[in-house]
């Protein structure tokens, strides 16, 4: 107990002495943890809105006859061979002839006079919604062009062409503010816990003298990397939660009401603070090694 | 790490000891002394003789070029840097340039060596006023110490040095900005912790300490240690120069 008061005591003792680096530590801090959050948030969201892709990823193949039942099963087997596919769904002209009835509602009365049979028959693959299989898509769209009685294969390309571009993107981000995130805080960290060494300088020494414990000396200044790390990461995500409400208010509308956009999971915010105070801890440690010949 | 070598009552032993500073500067050279547990020992000499030297190697502050020293049961040129805070922790060191923290109070500079040992708030309060009562310093308990005289910066550091009543005290002139009266004062309080089982090793120009029989007194004289003989003359030569502190003692 008595260890925790006097450990406590000093480093805020140290944290006072260097309260400016210390504003301008946690400022960075935050500011990295919430540049990477925030992208990490974008990137999760990506994730759930690829999963609850539904029409969007479905590739339609237009036939230039209504396959057989034996047919069918060809096609089946060779859609199959080329990739796990969550549903194939064989569509024959009256089918799409109801379909398109339903669709126009009350104008249905347009199609009067038009054969039920005037629409190609067609085969609707699903493939797992996944961002794997987003990126695979256009392969797979060329592969069912090739297959036999093929008329036209139709996708929603362009804007899965541009998603999945999108998390490609994001996904780099992600790795740049996270080598931002580690650079700044250890560097960061380091930087202010050197200069609250060169100013005790003379303290340090004499608390050599009088018998101080290595422990005792170095303790004060891992837990005020520690410190660091979890205000300036609390603070960022209480940043990133702040900018999330924001956004929700100013895109409130239809689309954010059918895509799914949500705040990051508890057990992801403790990890994302847990590591930004591991990397202050580590940058202090590096600073009081250098420092500190004990 | 703790040596077997030598009487457990000695509690400082120096055998054959050299110290040369770059770039050929002899501190002090082949010096051979043993302090028992419970011992007095004054160490005089003219300024740059190698007191203070000697002082910085006994609490191993600095490494000899040769020799062994051995203290509080610890064989200083094996001990590892990690373990040096249970040698420090047996020796208490008034330093001749005080190494205070001039922005601390004066209660805090004392309390700093009572702290790296956890000691409760509460005794650490009560033996730092205790101490600056002694040392009639009372008033100056939440003083800045960079606000103090040399004088009553002295008398910090001594009470620094005692406050945990360690087993060896060095005192590197230990009165040297100090009156009569204050002098007085300060010898009191080693002896009295010398009657609690204290080793002292006091480095001093000033004369009027030693006047005891029983107090030992070594001289160190370009860095060698003079025999006892040699010592004792001197001391005779010195007598009658002051006998007020004395009656103070």
């Amino acid at each position: 107990m008595r260890f925790l008061a006097v450990t406590f005591g000093h480093t805020m003792r140290n944290m006072l002495l260097t309260w400016k680096s210390q504003c301008m530590t946690l400022f960075t801090v935050s500011l990295s943890v919430l540049i990477f959050s925030f992208f990490y948030l974008v990137y999760a969201n990506a994730l759930q809105v690829s999963a609850s892709l539904d029409d969007d990823l479905r590739l339609i193949v237009y036939l230039d006859e209504a396959p057989s039942p034996p047919m069918q099963a060809q096609y089946r087997s060779k859609i199959l061979k080329f990739d796990q596919v969550e549903k194939i769904e064989f569509i024959s002209s009256q089918d799409a002839y109801q379909r398109f009835e339903q669709a126009l509602g009350t104008n249905a009365d347009v199609l009067t006079g038009v054969p039920e049979d005037f629409l190609p028959p067609s085969i609707e693959v699903y493939p797992i919604r996944s961002l794997d299989s987003l990126s695979r898509i256009k392969r797979f769209s060329d592969y069912l062009q090739t297959l036999p009685g093929v008329l036209k294969v139709q996708y929603g390309k362009q804007w899965i062409d541009r998603f999945h571009s999108f998390i490609q993107l994001i996904r780099v981000v992600i790795i740049l503010s996270g080598a931002l995130l580690v650079m700044t805080t250890t560097f960061m960290v380091a930087h202010t816990i050197r200069l609250t060494l060169v100013s005790r300088q003379q303290e340090l020494e004499l608390l050599r003298l009088v018998g101080a414990t290595n422990n005792y000396i170095r303790t004060p200044f891992l837990f005020e990397g520690a410190l660091q790390g979890f205000i300036g990461a609390a603070s960022g995500m209480g940043a990133l939660l702040l900018l999330y409400n924001w956004i929700k208010l100013q895109f409130a509308g239809p689309a954010t009401t059918t895509l799914p956009f949500t705040f990051l999971s508890w057990p992801v915010i403790g990890l994302l603070i847990g590591l930004a105070t591991l990397l202050c801890i580590l940058g202090s440690f590096s600073a009081i090694r250098r420092f500190t010949r004990l | 790490m703790a040596s077997t070598t030598i009487p457990p009552d000695v509690m400082i032993d120096l055998i054959k000891v050299s110290k040369t500073y770059p770039p050929e500067v002899q501190a002090l050279v082949d010096v051979s002394l043993s302090i028992q547990r419970g011992e007095i020992v004054y160490l005089t000499g003219m300024s740059g003789a190698g007191k203070t030297t000697l002082l910085r190697l006994i609490s191993r502050m600095e490494k000899p070029t040769k020799g062994m020293i051995d203290v509080a049961g610890f064989d200083l040129g094996k001990l590892p840097q990690r373990n040096m805070h249970l040698l420090r922790r047996k020796i208490g060191m008034a330093y001749q340039d005080f190494k205070l923290l001039p922005e601390r109070t004066v209660a805090d500079n004392i309390a700093i060596a009572m702290e790296v040992l956890y000691t409760p708030k509460r005794t650490m309060e009560r033996r730092t006023r205790e101490l600056l009562e002694q040392l009639d310093l009372s008033h100056k308990y939440a003083t800045r110490a960079g606000e103090l005289s040399r004088g009553e910066q002295q008398r910090v550091t001594i009470a620094r040095a005692v406050a945990n009543v360690p087993e060896i005290i060095l005192a590197d002139e230990p009165t040297g900005n100090l009156d009569g009266e204050t002098t007085a004062r300060v010898m009191d309080l080693f002896y009295r912790l010398n009657r609690k089982g204290s080793t002292l090793l006091i480095a001093t120009h000033d004369t009027r300490l030693y006047r005891h029989d029983k107090d030992r007194v070594i001289e160190l004289r370009f860095g060698r240690l003079q025999s006892a003989a040699q010592t004792r003359v001197i001391k005779a030569e010195d007598q009658p120069e002051t006998t007020e502190i004395q009656e103070g003692l």
